[in-house]
């Protein structure tokens, strides 16, 4: 049913796009439809990467003009046919992708961007070098449809079409699929995703042997339509450009981008070539340039999500607000009574002796605790005492310069964060990364592919991680129209959706009213209560003593006291880290 | 686009059929305009070459309306049409298709500068069967068995291997000694290759040239110091300069001046129009350029006065380049193939040129206008342009030469 209704909208636009082609007899029309589906499968592939992990790539020419030059010289040195030659294309597209990104994956933001924009420059004077300044592809007047050289050009549009549809339902899947939120999760928070069971390195690097795969292919199919191929018209600076400008304009992180990026612009640039540039020479440019520039400022994010949000506004209206009282009423009622404490039962995760220096800075000193089956434990002490640091040490994050991380019994210190989520710790952040464009059951499920096998297994487990921080009733919403409260409970959720045995979190009540935190703590409370075990930061005291079954109190990244809520809060070491020497002694009154 | 020609074909046999029927008609009433089709840079980086070929086809086409027209055609005046080619080759493949599919009465066009541009569009117009004549020099243009390409100007390989002789008997004749050191610095473009490939493989050998520099560069070129710092401290007996953009040209040659290598310290030779360019004299003084020389396909000599001072006039060119003339050349060869093929059928001109043979040519150096099976004109032979107080005039063929060349001395 889902798989049907995704897929509809492709076949109908290709479909249209396709009797409108074979309607088109002028050839150089015929050539303009020919190269819309080219650049919008370039601007696809660019997105699958780029769009989706948020790495921004100015050398996919890269992998165009290898697939280009692959089909071109294959053809001309061993005489093999472009209908073999472009799948080959695709592999070696995907292999140069897997070359490319193992080592540049190692940077990031705007460092990732530059380094992959001198790989097609770099290679464009090997080409030159090579002496293939100019290569034309062989005429076979005797068997041109076994060399995909069609008399009627409308075969090419055919075939350009044929590869855009496969192109965007191969989008489509990933995008629904764990690959898809894996690589958005990426894109929202590469440190959140690691903590949510996503080996980001792995997925990374799929996402850009793909890309590759798919660029080198239409660079293969170019060459064909072009029939001449020179490193210019292939690795060049504009090239990389073109997949960028019809992303960017038509939407990032969106099948449908590329698509409405590179139908508009591929055309409205060779009229404004034909019509204006024949009046006034180079006008063309110019024009082309504002009007990029006019849509980007008022749709910086593309048209299509302008348009989709504009679409929403208009049927928000119309049809009238969920009542927010509803949602609330879903939240546990806060009950006065402290839950019975829990016996201390099987120890879960043991913290031996961790210490870890920032230099001369000693961040956490010697940490010793054990965290028991159905404990919640408060981590308290002043700003900087090594709270954050401790979790991060905990979760893979960073790793301890010296001590041991236990978990069931098993030494997990310094592993990456995605291998200890699997071993079932879940953790949120003090500050909150939602994935503001998705819907807050899509923002969960994220975190449910650590364990779930099928992505309808990972669909349930999200749901029902919905279900019990009580947002069912505005799982549909999206992100970014949500309170702090809603934010804080779907973060949790997410934590919570890939079934942790152990909760890390941290100041999940920062910035929540009283009421508000109260329903946090409910929900907290909860999940304790269903058998979660959970290390809690939080400054708030009040909400803490009544949450938490122990105290473990930090201060300059070591630890003053542990023990029971009441003991500790009186402890005089605690206020003095809290308040400063001279309440100690208004305290003991 | 079978199924398109063959009815095209077939509107044209009716049309024809028409004509036939209408002849008496059409004698008396105003001749019949004849389209051919101009396809160069006219945005970009290129526009300055596309716009000075324009110059020279509309100067054709104006003497030919002037004289008469097309006179097996009952006097049918030809009509230029010009298409921007852009300055990519993507550009210029569209650009062609648009010329094929929107104009489709073309007889004949000419085009597209460079030679990756040629390249690409006559992808385009042999599949269509539309005749293009072509100043671009490189050899492959001529080498993919086409049958609707004609390439005037002698190719890449021919012109190192008419032009280096020549110079270097030049060089015996005016200082008394043959060169025996070269140096060679030049741009990577596809023209630039194929020339020094020839001079490598071959020529250098021939001439007994010992080759003790060779540096290549990407253009374009940010800074020629270590390039000439080379040049300085081998110097040769004769240096190659081979750029192929005025900017290029410009750092280099402002740099061998700064060296105090140049006014002929050491000869310096160039394989393009570049170097020749008017815009030259716009970034470098007639001081700097002086003397020096260069190998090219074509330029405004010996007989061409008139021409070249009716492009003074008109627009203000001091001089007459490859492709003014080149361009103005193609139209009076169209008219040539027109009267031959006695109709305006793009395939019957293409059969005019193939099997034309009009005599020694007046408006490209060297041979005959007759072309060969790979669509290469027969004969074609090179010129050598050098710089003279502020003017590249013709120096070699001496029956084309405007002024007598002279050999820098070394001092």
């Amino acid at each position: 049913m889902l798989r049907m209704r995704s897929l509809l909208p492709p076949l109908l636009f290709t479909l249209a796009y396709a009797v409108v082609s074979l309607g088109v007899t002028n050839s150089y029309y015929q050539l303009i439809l020919t190269l819309v589906p080219v650049w919008a499968v370039f601007g696809l592939s660019w997105n699958l990467l780029s769009g989706y992990t948020g790495l921004i790539s100015f050398g996919h020419a890269a992998f165009f003009g290898i697939g280009a030059y692959a089909t071109a010289l294959g053809q001309i040195y061993f005489d093999i046919s472009p209908w073999l030659l472009i799948p080959v294309a695709a592999m070696l597209g995907g292999i140069a992708g897997l070359l490319i990104g193992f080592p540049t994956f190692r940077l990031q933001g705007h460092y990732f961007a530059l380094a992959m924009l001198a790989y097609p420059l770099a290679i464009l004077y090997v080409f030159e070098w090579l002496g293939f300044q100019e290569v034309t592809l062989p005429i076979k007047r005797d068997a041109p449809i076994a060399y995909m050289q069609f008399a009627d050009p409308r075969f090419y549009t055919l075939l350009g079409l044929a590869i855009m549809l496969a192109t965007i339902v191969l989008t489509q899947m990933i995008e629904r699929s764990r690959f898809g939120m894996a690589l958005l999760a990426i894109k929202q928070n590469e440190a959140a995703a690691e903590a949510a069971g996503i080996n980001t390195l792995a997925w990374k690097l799929r996402a850009i042997t793909l890309s590759g795969a798919i660029a080198a292919a239409i660079g293969g199919f170019y060459a064909q339509v072009l029939l001449v191929v020179t490193p210019q018209s292939v690795f060049g600076m504009l090239v990389s450009a073109q997949a960028l400008t019809v992303a960017m304009f038509g939407g990032v992180g969106t099948v449908w981008g590329p698509v409405i990026g590179s139908v508009i612009l591929i055309p409205l640039a060779e009229i404004l070539h034909a019509e204006a540039g024949a009046r006034i020479p180079g006008i063309q440019g110019v024009i082309f340039g504002i009007a990029i520039v006019c849509v980007i400022l008022m749709a910086p994010e593309g048209l299509f999500w302008k348009l989709r949000d504009l679409v929403r506004k208009r049927s928000a209206k119309a049809t009238t607000d969920v009542p927010p009282e509803a949602a609330a009423a879903n939240v546990t009622t806060l009950k006065p009574a402290a839950r019975q404490r829990a016996a201390k039962g099987e120890v879960m995760l043991e913290v031996k002796n961790l210490s870890r220096s920032f230099g001369g800075l000693k961040a956490v000193q010697d940490v010793s605790f054990k965290l028991h089956k159905n404990e919640i434990l408060g981590i308290i002490g002043p700003n900087g005492a090594g709270k954050t640091t401790l979790f991060n040490l905990l979760n893979g994050f960073l790793k301890p310069s010296q001590g041991e991380v236990l978990i069931d019994g098993r030494n997990m210190s310094g592993q990456r964060p995605h291998v200890i989520c699997e071993a079932g710790i879940g953790r949120t952040f003090q500050v909150m990364r939602p994935f503001l464009r998705m819907s807050i059951l899509d923002n969960v499920v994220v975190g449910a592919y650590v364990r779930a096998r099928s992505d309808d297994e990972a669909r349930k487990m999200a749901a029902d991680a919905v279900v019990r921080v009580g947002l069912s009733a505005v799982a549909d919403r999206v992100a970014g129209e949500l309170s702090t409260k809603e934010l804080r409970l779907m973060e949790l959720a997410r934590a919570i959706a890939g079934q942790p045995r152990i909760l890390l979190l941290d100041e999940t009540l920062a910035g929540l009213g009283h009421g508000e935190a109260d329903e946090v703590v409910a929900v907290i409370q909860q999940l304790a209560r269903d058998g979660m075990t959970i290390a809690i930061i939080e400054h708030t005291m009040q909400a803490m003593v009544r949450l938490v079954d122990s105290f473990l109190v930090l201060d300059h990244g070591a630890v003053i006291t542990e023990g029971l809520p009441e003991v500790v809060t009186r402890d005089s070491r605690v206020i003095e880290a809290y308040l400063g020497k001279k309440w100690v002694g208004h305290a003991a009154n | 686009m079978n199924k398109i020609s063959k009815g095209l074909s077939r509107r044209t046999v009716l049309s024809g059929a028409a004509a036939v029927g209408l002849a008496g008609v059409a004698r008396a009433q105003a001749p019949a305009e004849i389209k051919v089709g101009l396809i160069v840079p006219l945005s970009g980086i290129y526009t300055r070459p596309g716009q000075v070929m324009k110059m020279g086809a509309e100067m054709g086409i104006e003497h030919i309306n002037a004289q008469g027209g097309i006179k097996a055609l009952g006097g049918a005046k030809l009509k230029l049409v010009v298409i921007d080619c852009g300055d990519t080759t993507e550009k210029a493949k569209n650009a062609a298709q648009r010329m094929v599919a929107q104009e489709p009465d073309l007889v004949a066009a000419t085009g597209a500068y460079l030679s990756s541009f040629t390249l690409a569009v006559t992808e385009v117009t042999e599949r269509a069967e539309l005749p293009v004549l072509t100043l671009s020099y490189s050899d492959l243009l001529t080498d993919r068995g086409f049958k609707y390409i004609f390439q005037t100007a002698a190719t890449a390989s021919r012109q190192s291997e008419l032009g280096l002789p020549t110079l270097m008997k030049l060089a015996e004749n005016a200082s008394g000694k043959k060169p025996k050191t070269v140096a060679m610095l030049m741009d990577n473009t596809a023209t630039s290759v194929a020339t020094a490939k020839a001079l490598k493989e071959k020529l250098f050998a021939q001439e007994g040239l010992q080759l003790v520099v060779e540096e290549v560069w990407t253009p374009p070129l940010s800074d020629a110091t270590p390039l000439i710092q080379k040049v300085r401290s081998a110097k040769p007996d004769l240096l190659l300069f081979m750029p192929n953009a005025v900017s290029d040209a410009k750092l280099g040659l402002e740099k061998i001046s700064e060296f105090g290598l140049g006014q002929g310290k050491i000869p310096t030779v160039s394989f393009s129009i570049t170097i020749a360019e008017p815009d030259m004299l716009q970034s470098v003084s007639p001081e700097t350029v002086q003397g020096i020389m260069t190998i090219v396909a074509n330029w405004g000599s010996k007989g061409h006065e008139a021409l070249i001072a009716e492009l003074k006039a008109k627009y203000k060119e001091p001089w007459m380049t490859q492709n003014v003339i080149s361009t103005y050349g193609d139209m009076w060869l169209m008219k040539e193939a027109l009267e031959k093929a006695g109709k305006a059928d793009r395939n019957a001109v293409a059969q005019a040129f193939r099997t034309m043979d009009a005599g020694p040519s007046k408006y490209y150096p060297g041979g005959q206008l007759k072309f060969d099976e790979k669509g290469r004109r027969v004969g074609a032979g090179v010129v050598i342009v050098q710089w003279q107080s502020g003017v590249p005039v013709t120096v070699y063929p001496p029956e084309l030469a405007q002024a007598q060349p002279f050999w820098p001395k070394k001092s």
